[in-house]
């Protein structure tokens, strides 16, 4: 038996809910660790387009998380803005669309309350020049972008700073019981391969496709409908707003600029596994053709990759919806206590990234009630530090593309890139693509625990631009070693895990350039480098 | 200006290889300069839909077209530098010394009027002193000379008559440095039985382009294009001597400006080596020669290079009996037109055309034969030999030919 750990609530689950629920609870000063099996935002959190919804997409089907969309839409903008684009959103009906559609949308806003204003076509298309000719109606809507990368990791650092723990790469292997109460969670720390137990008085299963697989452990039935989406991204930013077809929610009709790229999406395929990434390109063939239909040069942009995730879909009763279209997306909190007579135990799943706060608020109201705490919940107010850093940078002998992304980025960890700036040698950019230093590397790299450069690219960009690591995994690996930060062993263990995961991305999609920046990617790593094909696996 | 590179999408197709980077004369030769694909294709990328990304080290790309050349995916490289310079000075002003340089025409014009005065000034070091004082131009750097009796007085004609006719563009240094040139290859279209005219014309706007004066640059472009397309319109080719307007007429007007203009214009337009190449293969070259037992080193102008046209040059003065070129495999000068004519950019400028002055040096031949203006400004400080444009050549073993009928 390993090490034992006591705190009052246990989180599994390192994505949006998770850290939201983290955050909350260690604002409402009560102790909690967050356990995830591998990085933050693994899961569904990152493998999303990143849409802050308006709400308006949800209007006429589920007025409900319209509503949630729209409150929750408001509150984010002030309560995290480092993570949120303010890029207003488009709804665009081309002639394939349903004319009476519009009129239900119209009244079903104006009832939410989301702000709907009509723009002539002709503005729209010299904002959106990518955008079809054939637009008949455009509507302008309140939608924005999200980093979940950054707001995932903003958030679970502001609860760190509030007393709360997190672990990551500590998957839950067996929910510890006594009689009809779970009493705590045993994980197995995923680089030592050590297990322990954490005891907790609740635990809140925020685990998101993974519920089910946590309910079986703790002996109770939870059936969730994941849903499992595929999305692609362009090689550069297409477009200005969020992009979506006026009609009802349907396959690959939503444009999300972020950053560089456009994320384009998605489909829904019910799946078993949580763990299902797969990626096909007949998918992706499909998508393409519905996409054209909003932007009709879609088949002559490049995209660097197309990623996998599921939605966490709930519903008490399961029907047969092949789709998943057509389950709510609202939230679901089960209390077990009451649902199946288990007690310590509180699943939150369903809802939106939009809504990861609100679905936070809820389960800890809920948690005070079950442990008497009274305290109020108070993440509609307080704000999750700006990452601006505009301030910062400005003496620095630094390229302005990458002086322009860290006064944009930096936030909290500013004065510690500035100053690992001044000293020379950090300055070097790292990943051309997306402008990482040295510096903001580093600054990512925990003091304990492995070089992971998943890790590293989901916190800084590294690798997310057209080469797709091809010039910068191994600079970085490199860099590690010569600075300390790795052994060779990790270091080479890091490639050859990040090398995997970007071909996999990229396959899918691998035509004209991308399939040429492939061979030109392996040809660097196999035949310059001397890595073999086996090298390249899921470690 | 980020509005009119819109419809730019290269970029989407740069694969980070470097090719660009490891030919660029530039990067090659100082730290300083952040590189063509950094400036280029992967700067426009992260502005695309973001907003400006202003980059002072821009200045030093001297639109030189290595970059385009070497890209494996054909990415408009210098295009997209050239905007990146369009906002950089859109953005931080133009020095007025930039400004003087990038209107090398109407320099020109001045200069040639008072050109014997000119001259003078220009060879005094105190006058040097000063310029290098108040406009940043190094006291060091050699001049090329104006003449009074430029191009623009002696040559008007406007309409031809012969089968084949050529619209000539002789662009500022043909005008007004070396009248000489445009004289030789007027005399080379005579001895062919064509006819040449001389329409109306702007400077082609290279200096502007290179100077991040854009709009102006795009203005002579249109001005050109419609005095000159009048002329392909009745049957006319258009035919250049200087190697970087004939890149502008064939590749950045049609890439800047992007119009079905320019594009009709540029599938007229030869360079007068290329045109006189073109007459060889369908027969109708005068090959009446002299034999001339000269020994050349020729020098290829980066912007020769650039339009991907091998090596005219050399083709048509292997022809002349007994005359011997080589070719002297240097990269760029240094000069870049307007580049090497700026303080901070001079010492750059120098250990760029260095390797050059070895390489003709090396070659050690009677003299050196190129068509650019700007490289035989640089080639006549850095090396002790003559250097003669082409079509001089050509021009004089004709009359030979015709002294020995």
């Amino acid at each position: 038996m390993g090490q034992i750990i006591e705190t009052d609530v246990v989180v599994i689950g390192g994505g949006m809910t998770g850290a939201g629920v983290l955050r909350d609870l260690a604002l409402r000063g009560i102790k909690a660790i967050l356990v995830e099996q591998q990085d933050l935002g693994h899961g569904t959190s990152t493998r999303n387009h990143g849409l802050l919804h308006s709400g308006a997409r949800y209007a006429v089907r589920d007025e409900e998380a319209a509503i949630e969309s729209y409150r929750e839409n408001l509150i984010l903008k002030k309560t995290v803005p480092g993570s949120i684009e303010q890029t207003g959103g488009l709804f665009v009906k081309v002639p394939e669309d349903d004319e009476s559609y519009i009129q239900k949308w119209l009244t079903a806003c104006t009832k939410v309350g989301i702000p709907v204003e009509e723009i002539p076509v002709a503005q729209a298309l010299q904002q959106e020049p990518f955008l079809t000719r054939d637009a008949q109606v455009v509507y302008r809507v309140p939608d924005g972008a999200v980093d979940c990368f950054t707001m995932v990791v903003d958030v679970v650092a502001d609860a760190v700073k509030h007393g709360a723990h997190a672990l990551t790469y500590h998957e839950v292997v067996d929910v510890v019981t006594e009689q009809n109460r779970v009493t705590g969670v045993r994980v197995r720390d995923g680089f030592t391969g050590e297990e322990k137990d954490i005891l907790a008085e609740l635990v809140v299963n925020a685990s998101g496709p993974w519920g089910a697989k946590i309910a079986e452990m703790a002996g109770i039935p939870l059936t969730m409908i994941n849903n499992k989406g595929m999305l692609a991204i362009f090689n550069h930013r297409i477009n200005k707003q969020v992009i979506n077809r006026l009609r009802m929610p349907g396959d690959a009709d939503i444009f999300v600029p972020a950053h560089n790229v456009t994320i384009f999406g998605t489909t829904g395929i019910n799946v078993e596994d949580p763990n299902n990434f797969s990626l096909h390109r007949q998918e992706l063939v499909g998508m393409l053709a519905e996409g054209k239909k909003l932007i009709p040069s879609i088949n002559e942009l490049r995209l660097i990759r197309a990623f996998s995730g599921s939605r966490p879909l709930y519903q008490e009763s399961t029907v047969s919806d092949a789709s998943g279209r057509n389950v709510t997306r609202g939230i679901t909190l089960l209390d077990h206590l009451k649902r199946d007579g288990l007690d310590g135990l509180v699943t939150i799943t369903g809802g939106k990234l939009t809504t990861f706060r609100y679905m936070a608020e809820k389960t800890v109201d809920l948690v005070c009630e079950k442990l008497g705490i009274k305290a109020g919940c108070t993440t509609d107010q307080e704000m999750v530090p700006h990452r601006k850093a505009e301030e910062f940078f400005k003496d620095v002998d630094l390229a302005p593309a990458a002086r322009h992304k860290l006064s944009h980025w930096a936030g909290t960890k500013a004065a510690e890139i500035e100053s690992s700036l001044k000293n020379k040698a950090a300055n070097f950019v790292v990943c051309e693509c997306e402008q990482v230093t040295w510096a903001e590397i580093e600054s990512v790299i925990p003091e304990e625990g492995r070089f992971h450069l998943g890790d590293i690219r989901r916190r800084t960009r590294l690798g997310m631009g057209p080469c797709q690591g091809t010039f910068c995994n191994h600079r970085a690996a490199a860099l590690a070693v010569e600075k300390g930060k790795a052994t060779v062993e990790e270091a080479e263990q890091a490639l050859q895990h990040a090398v995997f995961e970007r071909k996999k991305g990229m396959d899918v999609v691998a035509t004209g350039e991308t399939a040429k920046q492939r061979q030109l990617m392996d040809t660097i790593y196999r035949v310059s480098l001397g890595f073999r094909e086996g090298d390249f696996q899921h470690v | 200006m980020l509005e009119i590179i819109l419809d730019e999408l290269t970029f989407d197709k740069c694969l980070k290889c470097n090719a660009c980077v490891s030919s660029c004369p530039v990067a090659n030769t100082t730290l300083e300069f952040g590189g063509p694909k950094h400036l280029g294709p992967e700067l426009k990328r992260l502005m695309n839909n973001q907003g400006l990304i202003d980059d002072k080290r821009i200045e030093l790309c001297t639109l030189c077209g290595s970059c385009d050349m070497s890209c494996p995916e054909n990415v408009h490289v210098s295009t997209l530098t050239a905007f990146a310079k369009a906002f950089h000075s859109e953005k931080s002003g133009t020095k007025f010394r930039d400004f003087v340089l990038s209107n090398a025409e109407w320099v020109g014009k001045l200069a040639s009027a008072f050109a014997p005065v000119t001259n003078l000034a220009m060879g005094m070091k105190p006058v040097r002193k000063m310029m290098e004082m108040v406009m940043d131009i190094p006291a060091e750097r050699q001049f090329p000379k104006y003449r009074f009796h430029n191009f623009n007085r002696v040559y008007k004609k406007k309409t031809a008559s012969t089968e084949r006719k050529v619209a000539y563009f002789a662009g500022c240094y043909a005008t007004f440095n070396a009248p000489e040139v445009a004289m030789s290859f007027i005399k080379v279209m005579e001895h062919n039985g064509i006819e040449v005219v001389k329409p109306d014309q702007k400077c082609c706007g290279v200096p502007m382009f290179a100077n991040g004066q854009m709009k102006q640059g795009l203005k002579n472009a249109n001005h050109n294009i419609t005095s000159f397309l009048e002329y392909t319109r009745q049957g006319y080719d258009v035919v250049l001597t200087c190697t970087s307007c004939t890149l502008a007429f064939k590749k950045e007007y049609v890439s800047f400006l992007n119009t079905e203009e320019a594009k009709e214009l540029a599938s007229h337009v030869y360079d007068a080596d290329e045109y006189l190449r073109l007459l060889k293969e369908s027969g109708e070259l005068n090959m009446n020669f002299a034999p001339m037992n000269e020994r050349a080193g020729y020098y290829a102008p980066c912007h020769m290079k650039a339009q991907g046209i091998g090596n005219p040059a050399m083709d048509i003065l292997e022809l002349i009996p007994g005359f011997k070129i080589q070719d002297v495999g240097a990269g760029c000068c240094g000069q870049c037109g307007t580049f090497g004519f700026k303080t901070e950019k001079y010492d750059v400028s120098m250990a760029i055309g260095r390797p050059m002055a070895e390489a003709v040096k090396e070659v050690d031949a009677d003299y050196t034969v190129t068509e650019c203006g700007m490289c035989k400004n640089q080639l006549d400080q850095l090396t002790d030999k003559t250097v003669k444009h082409p079509m001089q050549i050509v021009a004089e073993s004709y009359e030979r030919a015709t002294v020995l009928d």
